[in-house]
């Protein structure tokens, strides 16, 4: 096993490489630079700016001084302000994933709730009332759903806040819960985690269902053993395993954050970094943060595929 | 199972039901419980806590900030020899700050005297000298400020700023010194009347030379910064908001009173809008889109405030495009706008329809007087003017794009003109909208046929609107507008030195430019729109220098009311 996560990680290396020069390329190859502007610069300013930032060099040079800076670990300035990538993208991560955690618990639990729930209760009326919620959930947009939280919960009754994140923005309040506000965290947190839990609902039911149907089941229940018993340690962690296929890469999204909630709440995270990077033509934030997802995806997928192994004692890794 | 699924329909029908209910009875209400506060009393100072909200800003570095909303903050930190204020009759004029009276002029020597006894917020004299540092700075190649150019040739044209940025001459070069601590001598290649105007914008603001060479370009961290203008920076949170407290040694008055001063950064204007109602934010920009809802809201409604800006939106034509060349055709183009009608339908009334290029709150402000009858709607004129030009009933006319910003105000905007166009004229336009970027790439390199776009002021005078965006080969002149008469007019102005007689030469340009339509159509004059709570006070508003923030161009007169 160990020597299969070795593997893995080393394979990231190429993969990182590909993916840096690919995001290179295009960058490169959109129309417009960080400068472009409707009220035109002058060109000798823009000539000054350029050669401050070193991007009047060949896109070659550019492209392995690039490389060079990422080796030791320098992944730039964002045009921004001139802050440091790394630093913008460990802040903005530090919020997404707080963020996406507690998404990502809450749909698990939602989602495994109620779809344990709903196969327990085939057909009942539990059963329709929680693929009601489920589908609903599914269709619906997430930002669509964040404005029915915000004017509903907000605006008219002011339960909850709107603006920014009620956790800790930097590592220095991390230890300060008495900064935290928490009716800032909970209308982001339900808009990300339904689609997921909706999904994970469905998914856990139809498993769930697929399990209670076999006969190792039927077995269980001959030999007497209490039906909690028969459900939860014979049923429950086989139809687990198709619901662990979902949540790896459902991690990795939530995790690397929603543009559309972190710009609808102002959230101060990675995902809305990102696609303002991009629109802005900020070439080394848009280069850190593609990476960055880069590895997120892959290690993400590297612990869904451990788990499987934990999971289910056939899937042997190794040879 | 058919009861189940009755059960499940009426679930569903209930629920949207319930939600429908719930989100359209009513408006939105803030969440605060503010009373209507007696006038001018201001709030204990514990209770000065004011939150605005701004787009995230870029610097807070006055000499490389390109953008409204850096702008916005340093009008805040900073301070000018000289600043733009409203007289007795809102009208904008150039009072001095720093400086202690008008220039002495000499020829093209400005000799300004500062006040006595300035300091910076660590208590260091604030002196000539670092008026000297400031604007060498501006001019340096290494800084490669946006701005250098308002010190440069057409405009401030301070000796040797030009040959230093461009490496071809140094710093010392510059005509800028310091005679002694509180004299500052300036030499400009010729004077300019519109001095103590450019000397109040943020690119000659100073800051302090040992802390810019020892923290670099940290020195704007709250822990280092330095400023001399009524606030200063305790804290910073990248993609969150910015904090400021009043600076003990501020100059002038009046003394600030808002102890806390948080400026959150957010883009989405409707989000914005949205924290306004929870009584998250204490003012706010807002979209024109949510004009009916805050006008058929008693309470929003008595919290709306519109200010006219100096931006002028037109529809930009290249000149050099095959049809586009023929001036019947722009005019028929033009005279099929009911301007009106388009400011109503895609802004809802929030801006003023417009046939001229010189806006509303500067000098040399014509309005739609000179020109309505000429370039304005008028659909049997825009026929007319189409067949004259040789496609009678749009037979023969090519298909032209326009090229919009992908967003859905400004796709609405293409469509309406598309619309018109099409029913006046009966010709075929193509939208094509794209990012911002992209939309400006095309603009600067001139591959545009159609382009909505339009020009904001950076300071109150009409030599701004106009050189530079109309002189054969200007900067910013990217239709290929080329007019022997309007060169003329141009460089006159240029020239001149009576500002009377300067003004004259502006407004001459202005005609031909509209009268023609050499490059561009008029069709709005923006404004800023904001919701403020009637907890502020303070808030003068004026669209001539206003950016981000409603009256920020004195942060210093905002206050919150005793409730």
């Amino acid at each position: 096993m160990t020597s299969y996560i070795i593997r893995r990680i080393l394979q990231l290396i190429p993969v990182l490489w590909a993916v840096a020069t690919i995001t290179f390329i295009l960058m490169h190859m959109v129309p417009g630079g960080p400068f472009t502007q409707d009220k035109a610069l002058p060109a000798n300013i823009v000539a000054a700016l350029n050669r401050r930032y070193n991007l009047d060099e060949p896109l070659w040079k550019q492209y392995l001084l690039y490389l060079w800076n990422l080796l030791h670990g320098d992944l730039g300035l964002s045009f921004r302000g001139d802050r440091d990538v790394s630093q913008l993208i460990r802040d903005g991560f530090f919020v997404t994933a707080q963020l996406g955690v507690l998404a990502f618990i809450v749909a698990a639990v939602v989602g495994l709730g109620l779809g344990i729930f709903s196969a327990l209760n085939q057909n009942g009326v539990l059963d329709y009332v929680g693929v009601f919620f489920a589908t609903v959930g599914a269709a619906l947009p997430n930002f669509v759903m964040a404005s029915f939280l915000i004017i509903i919960f907000a605006v008219k009754l002011g339960w909850f806040q709107v603006l920014g994140w009620g956790g800790p923005i930097q590592f220095s309040q991390a230890l300060d819960p008495s900064a935290w506000e928490w009716k800032k965290m909970v209308l982001p947190v339900i808009a990300v985690s339904t689609l997921p839990a909706a999904y994970i609902a469905r998914v856990t039911r139809a498993s769930m269902l697929e399990v209670l149907n076999q006969d190792y089941m039927r077995t269980a229940r001959a030999k007497g053993l209490a039906n909690l018993t028969v459900i939860g340690r014979h049923g429950l962690k086989n139809a687990l395993i198709p619901v662990l296929t979902v949540m790896g890469p459902i991690a990795a999204v939530l995790v690397t954050g929603s543009f559309i909630i972190e710009t609808v709440f102002a959230i101060p995270g990675v995902g809305r970094a990102f696609v303002d990077a991009v629109a802005r033509r900020d070439y080394a934030m848009i280069m850190g943060s593609t990476l960055f997802y880069a590895v997120i995806v892959a290690v993400a997928n590297l612990v869904v595929d451990v788990l499987y192994a934990a999971v289910d004692p056939r899937i042997r890794y190794g040879r | 199972m058919g009861e189940k699924k009755l059960g499940f329909l009426v679930l569903t029908a209930l629920t949207a039901i319930l939600t429908f209910a719930v989100v359209a009875c009513g408006g939105g209400e803030k969440k605060t419980s503010v009373e209507t506060p007696s006038a001018g009393g201001a709030a204990p100072p514990e209770q000065q806590v004011l939150v605005a909200q701004s787009a995230e800003p870029e610097f807070f570095d006055p000499h490389r900030s390109n953008f409204e909303q850096d702008i916005a903050v340093e009008r805040a930190l900073f301070r000018g020899l000289y600043q733009l204020e409203l007289d007795s009759n809102d009208n904008v004029v150039a009072m001095p700050a720093m400086a202690a009276g008008e220039p002495q002029v000499s020829g093209n020597v400005y000799t300004i005297k500062l006040k006595d006894g300035l300091t910076w917020s660590d208590g260091k004299p604030l002196t000539a000298g670092d008026f000297e540092y400031s604007l060498k700075r501006e001019c340096s190649p290494d800084v490669a400020g946006p701005y250098q150019y308002v010190l440069g040739a057409g405009m401030l044209d301070l000796a040797g700023c030009d040959a230093y940025f461009n490496g071809e001459g140094t710093a010392d070069d510059v005509g800028v010194k310091a005679i002694d601590d509180t004299t500052l001598e300036m030499t400009l290649k010729a004077p300019k009347p519109t001095f103590t105007t450019i000397m109040s914008l943020w690119a000659t603001f100073p800051v302090r030379q040992d802390i810019v060479e020892k923290f670099g370009d940290k020195w704007t961290d709250p822990a280092n910064i330095v400023v001399n203008g009524p606030y200063t920076l305790t804290e910073f949170v990248a993609k969150d908001h910015v904090t400021l407290a009043p600076n003990p040694n501020w100059a002038l008055e009046p003394k600030p009173l808002i102890q806390k001063l948080t400026v959150k950064f957010i883009d989405d204007q409707e989000v914005a809008f949205r924290a306004f109602q929870t009584g998250e934010l204490d003012m706010t920009n807002i979209p024109a889109t949510e004009i009916p809802t805050i006008q058929n809201d008693p309470n929003l409604k008595s919290q709306y405030l519109q200010i006219g800006s100096l931006r002028i939106w037109s529809i930009e034509m290249q000149l050099n495009n095959e049809v586009l060349k023929n001036e019947k055709v722009r005019l028929a183009l033009s005279r099929a706008i009911d301007r009106e009608s388009l400011v109503k339908v895609v802004y809802n009334d929030a801006y003023l329809p417009a046939t001229y290029w010189l806006v509303k709150g500067i000098p040399g402000f014509q309005g739609n007087g000179p020109f309505e009858n000429i370039i304005g709607f008028d659909e049997a004129a825009a026929k007319q003017a189409l067949a004259d030009a040789g496609y009678p009933n749009g037979q023969g006319f090519p298909k032209l794009t326009i090229t919009v910003t992908d967003n859905p105000v400004r796709k609405a905007e293409g469509e309406f003109l598309q619309q018109a166009w099409k029913q006046i004229l009966n010709i075929d336009t193509e939208i094509q909208a794209v990012d911002a970027k992209t939309r400006s790439s095309t603009f600067n390199s001139r591959e545009f046929e159609l382009f909505p776009g339009g020009w904001q002021n950076d300071y109150p005078d009409p030599e701004n609107s106009l050189i530079g965006l109309f002189d054969t080969g200007g900067g910013n002149n990217k239709y290929d507008c080329s007019d022997a008469d309007i060169d003329a007019k141009l460089s006159a102005a240029g020239a001149e030195t009576d500002n009377t007689k300067r003004i004259q030469d502006l407004k001459d340009a202005e005609t031909l430019i509209v009268t023609r339509l050499c490059g561009a159509a008029p069709i709005w004059q923006g404004a800023f729109l904001y919701l403020v709570d009637p907890k502020v006070g303070g808030v003068r508003a004026n669209g001539a220098i206003d950016a981000s923030m409603p009256g920020n161009w004195c942060p210093e007169c905002w206050f919150i009311k005793a409730q």
